[in-house]
């Protein structure tokens, strides 16, 4: 983080969350909305647990084990596929330590915008509740834990509803929907088992396969990147609520180019918008998808070629990605 | 038998299966010049030029005579380009390790790749029998651009290093 910089508008979030860690521990249920969704950030980070869980994201769906557990202030999480290519990641608060068996590669990294369920949170209640309406819904009964429902409708068609189950004794979300603007489930993840504040031994969250990396690969260059650098490009008319979290420049395979990545959230919500020229072959026309809560829009724009990608409706990211130029 | 080349590479066939298809994909030129021009086709896709392929000459000819099948699969639906994408990244894989072979086993002439993309959309772009609305290809890679946005890893993507470098000692 580098004080004074373009990227301190974003990450002056963090240590708002951080202290409003300190003194929400285990106070029992709050009386209102925004104080359920307070403690359910919270516990995603606070408490210990493991369990499995299933996402499923427009047609694709991922099977993933996590176990995470709270030593000293610190996290530890280790993150593991159960189904399709096997690998694993093990983070320390942010930093990330994916291990990819197959290609013998591990891969440092540093959290920026990972959306690890129960961890879906990038700013405090308070900035969410900015952008939109934060209300209690029913008790539901998942796994054996009673959960509230957290009701989260946007203030405008910027963003998708969001509904989160927060189980009453520890807040920890056990389920949490993306509804498109049909009201449809678009994303979804949910635990299809799950420990709760038992003891959780510390060698679970430690990688199964990091005796075995001498011989591996480490890639560094993600966590270097994750560093952020001032890109010169800024984003003229946000829709309202998002912020800037950080810019950074990656090198991506198949890209001889190094990619301006801008991230933005609106705390719940994040959307990068990719910068790249516009090579051979020179693209001309504008393109988009949506799958689930994945939506893509790319623009060309004279020399560049601006992609914006992330949790939102395509309006959205049409809408950025007009308004993306030189920083004066 | 192309489309047993094309599940082959998507690692959609599995023991007996995939170990005939693999016998019979390099049996003879037709099929050798198949298998090279599907990893090409993949690899360009991706936007990723396989210059370390050692192919044979007449694979480009070939490459430009072929449209740009988008959807060469069964389960053809709502056809987005992100899934489009996604069928892509099975065979990136495969790409990168008979890359990797290749410049391994020979000296490699750099051999100058046409983007299949480059062409006009209306030569490239040919839709597959299917229902419903393709999206013609952008030649945005996205499954990067997701991988770099989530920073969740997608297993069928990893940053190649082992690929790339031994690639550019062989130059």
């Amino acid at each position: 983080m580098r004080k004074g910089s373009v990227l301190a508008g974003g990450r002056r979030w963090l240590p708002v969350l951080v202290l409003g860690a300190a003194c929400g521990a285990h106070a029992g249920p709050p009386s209102d909305a925004l104080g359920w969704l307070q403690r359910a950030m919270e516990a995603a980070r606070k408490a210990s647990y493991s369990g499995t869980f299933v996402h499923t994201n427009g047609d694709r769906i991922s099977t993933i084990r996590i176990t995470h557990l709270n030593t000293n202030g610190d996290e530890h999480e280790r993150i593991e596929a159960l189904d399709g290519p096997t690998y694993e990641i093990v983070r320390r608060n942010d930093e990330m330590f994916c291990y990819y068996p197959d290609a013998k590669t591990v891969r440092l990294d540093r959290r920026v915008n990972a959306r690890f369920f129960p961890s879906l949170f990038r700013a405090p209640a308070e900035v969410i509740a900015q952008s939109y309406d934060v209300k209690l819904g029913g008790l539901e009964h998942v796994l054996g834990y009673d959960c509230r429902w957290i009701v989260l409708e946007p203030h405008d068609g910027m963003r998708f509803p969001e509904r989160l189950c927060s189980e009453t004794g520890t807040g920890l979300v056990v389920r949490a929907r993306t509804l498109g603007l049909q009201g449809q489930v678009i994303e979804q993840y949910t635990f299809a088992d799950l420990k709760l504040g038992s003891h959780v031994p510390r060698g679970d969250v430690k990688s199964i396969f990091e005796a075995r990396v001498k011989q591996w690969i480490t890639d560094s260059q993600p966590r270097e990147e994750a560093k952020g650098v001032d890109t010169g490009w800024s984003v003229d008319k946000l829709p309202a609520g998002f912020r800037k979290m950080t810019e950074l420049r990656r090198t991506l395979p198949g890209r001889p180019h190094p990619v301006s990545q801008l991230i933005y959230s609106d705390g719940l919500a994040s959307l990068s918008v990719f910068i790249e020229p516009n090579g051979a072959p020179k693209r001309t026309n504008e393109s988009s998808s949506e799958d689930g809560t994945t939506t893509f829009f790319a623009r060309p724009m004279g020399d560049e070629l601006v992609t914006v990608l992330g949790e939102i409706p395509l309006a959205t990211a049409e809408e950025v990605a007009a308004s993306v130029g030189h920083r004066p | 038998m192309t489309q047993d080349i094309s599940s082959l590479m998507d690692g959609e066939l599995e023991g007996r299966e995939a170990d005939a298809a693999l016998r019979a994909c390099c049996g003879d030129e037709d099929r050798k010049r198949t298998w090279y021009l599907y990893h090409a086709i993949g690899a360009a896709m991706r936007g990723q030029a396989p210059a370390t392929l050692d192919m044979p000459a007449n694979v480009f000819e070939k490459l430009r005579a072929q449209p740009t099948v988008l959807a060469p699969r069964t389960r053809v639906r709502a056809a987005t380009v992100t899934r489009v994408a996604l069928a892509a990244a099975a065979s990136v894989a495969t790409v990168g390790v008979v890359g990797w072979l290749g410049s391994q086993g020979g000296n490699p002439e750099p051999v100058p790749v046409p983007i299949v993309a480059s062409k006009t959309p209306e030569q490239s772009i040919q839709p597959v029998a299917s229902t419903t609305t393709i999206v013609p290809a952008p030649a945005v890679s996205v499954q990067e651009y997701l991988v770099a946005h989530r920073q969740v890893p997608s297993p069928d993507l990893y940053r190649p290093v082992t690929n790339t470098a031994p690639a550019a000692v062989a130059r």
